[in-house]
């Protein structure tokens, strides 16, 4: 693949080295005219009276300053010190991170009583200290300025605030009349449970009606038909050999991806590079899905095919002979292959994303027969992280137009805008006489009810989940409840008649029905003891050939979004300014299209759709405008749209961004399906005003073509090179090193030739005037040398570090329009490059942050000093001094400096400078109760500022400390940065690099490694490891 | 012309030396007490006249007297090199207060030390601080003013008369001259000589040398507070607790040693002590009953009061404990009028203090004043100074066993901070931390570095304080 270097790429554009790409690409920032042109900011055209006027403001307001007293600060201690707080030091907290069946073993960071981070817990073994991005941003979610404050009664047409008293007086009055339903998505909680068990057994007429917003409950029938269990088998990607997906999305969404993530990663990383044992993943999909993107090969099947890829595959496995119609040959001979080699290989998993029983029961047959059950899948210990099934919502929604249901309690859900036939959920609603929610914020389904009885966020909340058989975690409180709100279990007791009475009436009923070891332990760990069911053994069940679904001319496949599942998370501001890892895209629901190669060099987008362009979209009766991203790896003939968009209730910063596609969804067999063959794509009707696309920004790296000679150049230097008649600056640099990629085979072959490369840079770079050597005799010889270690083959782009590095370092969230403008201010981005075949690539993830180079480009630009060099080989950005030239970001070769455009953190006086995301009155980031989630270690950047990746110097500082104060060497878990913490495949390593036996000098030994741009010689602190795949040419 | 010409630049010069005057700084016995403020007072008393950490420095100056005086100056500077050096008074002092090292000082300049033994003299031998004349010694400082300012005026006056009479001078010349040469003389008057564009154009020069000046000056000391000693909510004096008692500091502010904030303690660690003291040494029950009322603690059942206790009933525990006490005191069984009126001004203290527009409820946290104010982009650690550097709370929080109402003695300035981590030795060999040094530790065993200071481990590094 070394000789495919060239074939790295991001899109579209640097492809066809598009010139007015190419000439944006050395751009970092947009022309300050253009910056001020249409910005609120804007309005104000100054000219040289103004400017006077400024000016004698500005001095007569510092005058005014100076004479002022500085004012009076107070300092307010505790009345009664608590125990374990000491101002100023953190506290850790072990609790979970539940949201329907999205499950994370957490540790909640509080500083002086605020929950402000969200860190993975090692001692849980399902885990093991990943998180992902939704954990991450959980915290946030607390803070949320939306939430319900009180206990609600509608009246009319609008809602009036009441008292807990007037909501169970009333409560008690609707649950009298009988014919009680309680509509929840997976409960985790066995208390919860038991709650509802305790509800229903005071009012028997009660039933509880469960589903999931993207549902799996083909899966649970299947497997009810198999095991006798209604369960999703416990998996073990890292295990198996040869991973077959049938478009289940496992390391982005699908179930238990936290999990799944890091078992694969076991799988992929290579530990000796002379017999590198990597698993294959093959998927069978239409769109790039992230699972999809790390996978080795992808076969593309139209969605309406998938039941026929499924048995295509069974039958060549299990030896059956079901009609596969329709599949087409090119699919047919590489289903051969893959089955041929499933044989073959010693372990294999299969999995699939459908929710048709008959699919599930065809992959149930084939892990049988391919003797994986008690390998790689067992039902001992099975999942219950999904649970619910959308048939029983179908049957509730018959009961409540027949009039045979007087009380709704909505526990936690939101049918309104998830469930797949929402507009026949809310008519019938409205039949209901009492609709009682208990949701967290406002959302589509609250807005329908007629009593609002808040519960409390997560993190205010006992509770406890079971995310898998006998796995038991604790959840505990991190912060006394903010508002008059009351968890929902409680609410639960309270109107089931039990004595809610007390200081914390939940923990103990929690407490005393806890029955998984000690308490105590429980509660210091977050997880109990783990105690799996035994497997229950295989049963065949008839299966019959799959239906055949008349397939049209394009086919749309909608796709749970990794940032915000169904909707559920998209009230958070963090998770909806997070781009999607493949799309690049944020703010927004994006059409991916398939992109045509005509063989040459054009590549055209279905319909000739470009990206930002605006398109309609037929699907089924209802229409859509959207705007279009040119999707690599996404099948001829099929778009897709991601779930979660077009929220009307999710807070200021959630409703309205994207569109709503849950009743563009088909229902067979009265379960969901996420495609749709009864669609239309219009032409383009203009452009997306603000395409928030972050996919080509911050390129660098890349190489074009000179259109005046016809040579290749470096995009990075054409203006350069252009300025002083030369094409490219220094001709030897086009090739950079950015990426590095081989297939498994070749691997010996490429590390030759990465050796080769990377000596020749390092003799280059040892040709030099300076007294180098003295230097580095100097520097670095002792004490630390901080340095990081990514690799490459362990990453999955998940996102979870970008979420937690903007949680960590204050990190602000800009919103779309200023996104639109480059201006998003990630320490930490996720590129994402396609490599290998251009119709269906393999895809690379780099996280890319401030590469801490020792001989930094930025320093020696910086007029005032503000950024300089420590002797522990940080890169230092010092906020007070700068004073806002940006060169230092102009001369970053890596792209990873961010300006303050505007006054994203309301640090400022002036409010004309703060931006609004979506027209709030005060600002996102003013608010009082936003501003709790800030880290108090780290500074609050004001307006004009350059910031970037400080290897979390907090942290550094903190370890530093830690070991200082116990007297002892400093070791590798003093110092965790944010972004390693949060990785949940272990991806990121950081340390001191002059300690030789830590984890990083163990890693940076491996000969995979190398260094971006090593070439330029800035010396990076960074180093990534080649990417390595394990493509089977026969199927690609 | 040539006259002209001339008298034209000594009018310039003389204005030169008029402002250069003003501008070069005098030592005087005020910019030493500053100075004395910022570098002494950490380890020599204030009277000059006993001696502290380091000897007391009254009579510095004739002690120093056998050997000239820039010995005495390089020994203030850097005291280290002189015991090097081998100067015997220098040794004989070392020998007595061996092994405290004096801080070095090398940016001090001849007029700055001149300044220090002006303010030290004049306070060892009682004219510092000057007293109007009649006025008597009394307790407490006294504001001084400075009182050598008519020598400027006077200085002033004269330079003027001097520049007058030159002008008259040149003009003569000048007459003189042309009488000589035949030209005819325009005698210029004083407006116009006054009015050329050489003078107009130095006013102008000098004016903004001198608003930058001020500028420049007044701007570093802008959000500064030395000397910051507000009133507190109670008079809680750390001379009672830290000096006479001599608690240690750690005790109640218990942070210092493990976390970046030092602390001010919660009111349950007065209750510690204060459940059986209840009365104090100097106000008796005034300020006390502040703490008991901010706890809700009653001090005459000896008992936490029940958080429903409100209003009057909440008031009446604590005006019932003062007359009580006024009481006993008095040896009176029923309360006087004078009894009744300390009552009332007790408790209005009480409700004034405990109470203001955000906080109505008297029970709930006393609200002080913070007086050590650090910018929000500093990162301070007290761990890593008290722990891990063994300082002294004293090395920047000055004598506060010796402060009724707390202070803030050193000028919290980065210049000042810097200067610490540039002379400040670090903890090298006590903690295994640093043994990841191992040049440092290799060039110490070879006597090629005497000792690591924190600026050689990247104390001077902006990241090291901002982040």
């Amino acid at each position: 693949m070394m000789k495919n270097q060239n074939n790295i790429w991001v899109g579209t554009k640097d492809l066809t080295r598009d010139e007015k790409f190419m000439s944006e690409v050395d751009k970092e920032f947009v022309s300050l005219e253009d910056q001020i042109i249409d910005d609120n900011v804007g309005e104000v055209q100054a000219n040289r009276r103004d400017f006077l006027k400024f000016l004698g403001f500005g001095l007569g307001a510092a005058t005014v300053a100076a004479g002022c007293d500085i004012p009076v600060k107070r300092a307010i201690p505790y009345v009664v010190k608590p125990e374990e707080i000491v101002p100023g030091v953190a506290t850790y907290y072990a609790s979970s991170y539940v949201k329907g069946g999205d499950f994370c073993s957490i540790l909640v960071k509080t500083r002086e009583g605020r929950p402000i981070k969200i860190e993975g817990n090692d001692l849980c073994d399902m885990t093991q200290g990943g998180t992902s991005a939704r954990a991450q941003a959980s915290v946030l979610e607390l803070y949320d300025t939306n939430r319900y404050r009180k206990p609600m009664l509608k009246d009319g047409d609008s809602w009036a605030e009441s008292s807990w008293m007037t909501v169970d007086k009333m409560v008690g009055e609707a649950l009298s009349q009988g014919s009680v339903r309680i509509i929840t998505n997976t409960v985790l909680s066995p208390t919860a449970k038991k709650v509802m068990a305790d509800f229903t057994a005071k009012y028997p007429s009660a039933k509880v009606v469960s589903y999931d917003p993207v549902s799996s409950a083909a899966i649970l029938e299947a497997n009810e038909k198999n095991f006798g269990q209604r369960a999703i088998p416990n998996y073990s990607f890292d295990k198996a050999k040869y991973i077959v997906s049938f478009g289940a999305d496992f390391l982005g969404t699908w179930i238990s991806p936290v999990e799944y993530t890091r078992q694969f990663a076991q799988g992929r990383k290579i530990k000796d590079v002379n017999s590198p044992a990597m698993s294959r993943l093959v998927c069978i999909e239409n769109h790039m899905s992230l699972t999809g993107s790390n996978a080795d090969n992808r076969v593309l099947v139209k969605p309406s095919q998938q039941s026929a890829a499924i048995a295509y595959l069974y039958n060549k496995v299990v030896g059956a002979g079901l009609s596969t119609q329709g599949l087409d040959a090119t699919v047919t001979s590489k289903l051969d292959k893959i089955a041929k080699d499933l044989f073959a290989a010693e372990s294999s998993l299969i999995v699939g994303g459908s929710n048709l029983t008959n699919d599930q029961l065809m992959i149930n047959a084939i892990n049988n027969k391919l003797g994986n059950y008690g390998k790689t899948l067992t039902m001992s210990g099975a999942s219950l992280q999904r649970q619910g099934d959308e048939r029983e919502v179908a049957a509730l929604v018959n009961e409540m137009n027949s009039g045979a249901v007087n009380t709704v309690i909505v526990f936690d859900a939101n049918p309104a805008y998830d469930y797949c036939e929402a507009d026949k959920f809310t008519s019938a609603l409205a039949k209901v006489n009492n609709r009682i929610s208990l949701a967290y914020a406002p959302d589509e389904t609250s807005a329908l009810c007629n009593i609002v009885a808040p519960t409390h966020h997560v993190l205010e909340s006992w509770g406890d989940a079971e995310p898998k058989q006998g796995h038991v975690s604790l959840i505990q409180p991190t912060i006394s409840p903010l508002f008059e709100t009351r968890q929902k279990e409680l609410s639960m007791l309270a109107w089931s008649g039990a004595n809610v009475s007390g200081d914390q009436p939940y923990y103990n009923y929690l407490k005393s029905n806890w029955s998984h070891g000690s308490f105590e332990s429980a509660l210091r760990d977050g997880v109990a003891g783990h105690s799996a069911g035994g497997s229950a053994s295989y049963s065949a069940a008839s299966i019959s050939s799959p239906t055949k679904v008349s397939g049209g001319d394009v086919e749309i496949s909608f796709v749970e979004s990794v940032s915000l599942g169904n909707g559920q998370f998209a009230g958070n501001p963090w998770l909806l300014e997070m781009p999607d890892p493949i799309t690049r895209t944020s703010w927004g629901t994006y059409l991916a299209v398939p992109v045509n190669f005509d063989g040459v060099r054009k590549f055209v987008g279905l319909n000739d759709l470009e990206d930002g362009d605006l398109v309609d979209v037929t699907i089924g009766s209802k229409t859509v405008t959207v705007p279009v991203i040119q999707q690599f790896g996404q099948m001829p003939g099929t778009v897709s749209l991601n779930l979660g968009g077009g929220r009307m209730a999710a807070g200021k910063a959630g409703t309205g961004v994207g569109v709503n596609v849950n009743d563009c969804l088909t229902v067979v067999d009265g379960r969901a399906q996420y495609y749709n063959t009864n669609v239309s794509v219009g032409s383009s009707k203009g452009k997306e005003e603000h395409f928030s696309a972050v996919q080509y920004f911050n390129t660098y790296g890349v190489k074009g073509t000179d259109a005046a000679t016809g040579e290749e150049i470096n995009a990075d230097e054409a203006t350069l090179g252009m300025a002083y008649g030369l094409s490219g600056y220094q001709g030897a640099l086009v090739d950079r090193s950015v990426i590095y990629t081989t297939n498994q085979k070749d691997l010996k072959e490429n590390l030759a030739e990465l050796k080769k490369k990377r000596h020749h840079a390092q003799h280059l770079n040892e040709q030099t005037l300076y007294p180098d050597k003295e230097y580095e005799e100097t520097r670095y010889t002792q004490g630390h040398h901080w340095g990081m270690h990514v690799d490459l083959n362990a990453c999955t782009g998940c996102g979870a570090c970008t979420v937690a590095c903007m949680s960590e370092n204050n990190v602000p969230v800009v919103g779309k329009k200023e996104v639109s403008k480059h201006h998003e201010m990630t320490w930490l981005r996720i590129d994402r490059y396609y490599y290998g075949d251009i119709e269906n690539p393999n895809v690379v993830y780099q996280p890319l942050m401030c590469q801490h180079c020792d001989n930094a480009p930025c320093e020696n630009v910086c007029p005032v000093n503000a950024t300089n060099h420590s002797a522990e080989g940080l890169n230092q950005m010092t906020y007070n001094r700068c004073v806002g030239t940006r060169y230092c970001a102009n001369n970053c070769p890596y792209k990873v400096r961010r300006f303050n455009w505007l006054d994203y953190t309301t640090a400022d006086i002036f409010p004309a400078n703060q931006p609004r995301i979506a027209g709030e009155e005060v600002p996102y980031g003013a608010d009082n109760l936003t501003r709790m989630v800030l880290n108090p270690d780290v500074t609050v950047r004001s307006r004009g500022v350059i910031e970037k990746c400080s290897f979390c110097v907090q942290r550094i500082q903190e370890g530093k400390l830690t070991a200082k104060k116990e007297g002892r060497r400093l070791v590798d878990r003093d110092v965790r940065t944010a972004c390693q913490t949060a990785c949940p495949s272990g991806a990121i390593t950081f340390g001191d690099q002059n300690d030789k036996k830590g984890e990083l000098g163990k890693k940076l030994r491996s000969p995979l490694n190398y260094i971006a741009l090593e070439e330029i010689n800035v010396r990076s602190s960074v180093t990534y490891t080649m990417k390595v795949n394990n493509r089977d040419e026969a199927i690609s | 012309m040539i006259y002209n010409h001339l008298r034209n630049k000594s009018l310039l010069a003389i204005c030169f030396a008029l402002l250069s005057f003003t501008l070069i700084a005098e030592p005087t016995p005020d910019a030493g007490k500053t100075l004395f403020k910022n570098f002494c007072a950490q380890c020599h008393s204030k009277d000059m006249k006993t001696a502290a950490t380091g000897p007391a420095l009254g009579g510095a100056s004739e002690r120093w007297s056998d050997y000239p005086l820039s010995d005495l100056y390089s020994w203030i500077r850097n005291s280290q090199a002189m015991i090097a050096s081998g100067h015997p008074r220098a040794a004989e002092l070392w020998n007595e207060y061996k092994p405290t090292v004096m801080t070095a000082y090398p940016d001090l300049t001849d007029e700055e030390i001149a300044s220090i033994l002006l303010y030290v003299d004049g306070v060892n031998d009682g004219v510092y601080p000057p007293r109007p004349a009649g006025a008597l010694p009394v307790g407490g400082e006294v504001t001084n003013e400075s009182n050598n300012s008519w020598m400027y005026w006077l200085l002033l006056a004269l330079l003027g008369a001097l520049a007058l009479i030159l002008f008259r001078v040149t003009g003569s010349l000048g007459q003189i001259a042309s009488e000589k040469t035949g030209e005819k003389y325009n005698p210029k008057s004083l407006l116009e000589a006054l009015s050329t564009s050489g003078v107009i154009g130095f006013a102008i020069f000098a004016l903004v040398l001198f608003a930058g000046y001020t500028t420049v000056t007044n701007a570093v000391n802008l959000g500064r507070q030395q000397g910051y000693a507000p009133d507190q909510p109670i008079k809680f004096s750390h001379e009672t607790h830290a000096g006479i008692n001599k608690i240690d500091c750690k005790y109640c502010h218990d942070g210092a040693r493990r976390s970046k904030h030092a602390v001010i303690p919660a009111a349950n660690t007065c209750m510690n002590c204060h459940r059986a003291i209840k009365a104090g040494s100097e106000y008796g029950t005034g300020e006390l009953t502040k703490i008991f009322a901010s706890v809700g603690y009653d001090p005459t059942t000896n008992k936490y009061v029940d958080e429903s206790v409100k209003g009057d009933e909440y008031k009446a525990i604590f005006t019932k404990w003062i007359a009580d006490n006024y009481k006993t005191e008095k040896g009176l069984e029923e309360l006087d009028e004078e009894g009744e009126a300390l009552v009332a001004t007790q408790w209005s203290e009480i409700v004034s203090s405990l109470t203001n527009d955000q906080k109505k409820s008297i029970r709930g946290p006393i609200e002080w004043i913070r007086v050590h104010n650090l910018p929000d982009h500093v990162y301070f650690n007290h761990a890593q100074h008290v722990t891990v550097g063994q300082l002294d709370c004293q090395t920047c929080h000055g004598k506060v066993e010796e402060m009724k109402v707390l202070e803030q003695s050193a000028p919290l300035s980065m210049g000042w901070c810097i200067n610490c981590h540039r002379e400040t030795e670090v903890q090298f060999s006590d903690n295994e931390y640093y043994k990841s040094y191992v040049k440092y530790h290799d060039d110490i065993a070879s006597g090629k570095k005497e000792k690591v200071t924190v600026s050689d481990i990247g104390g001077l590094e902006c990241q090291k304080c901002h982040y």
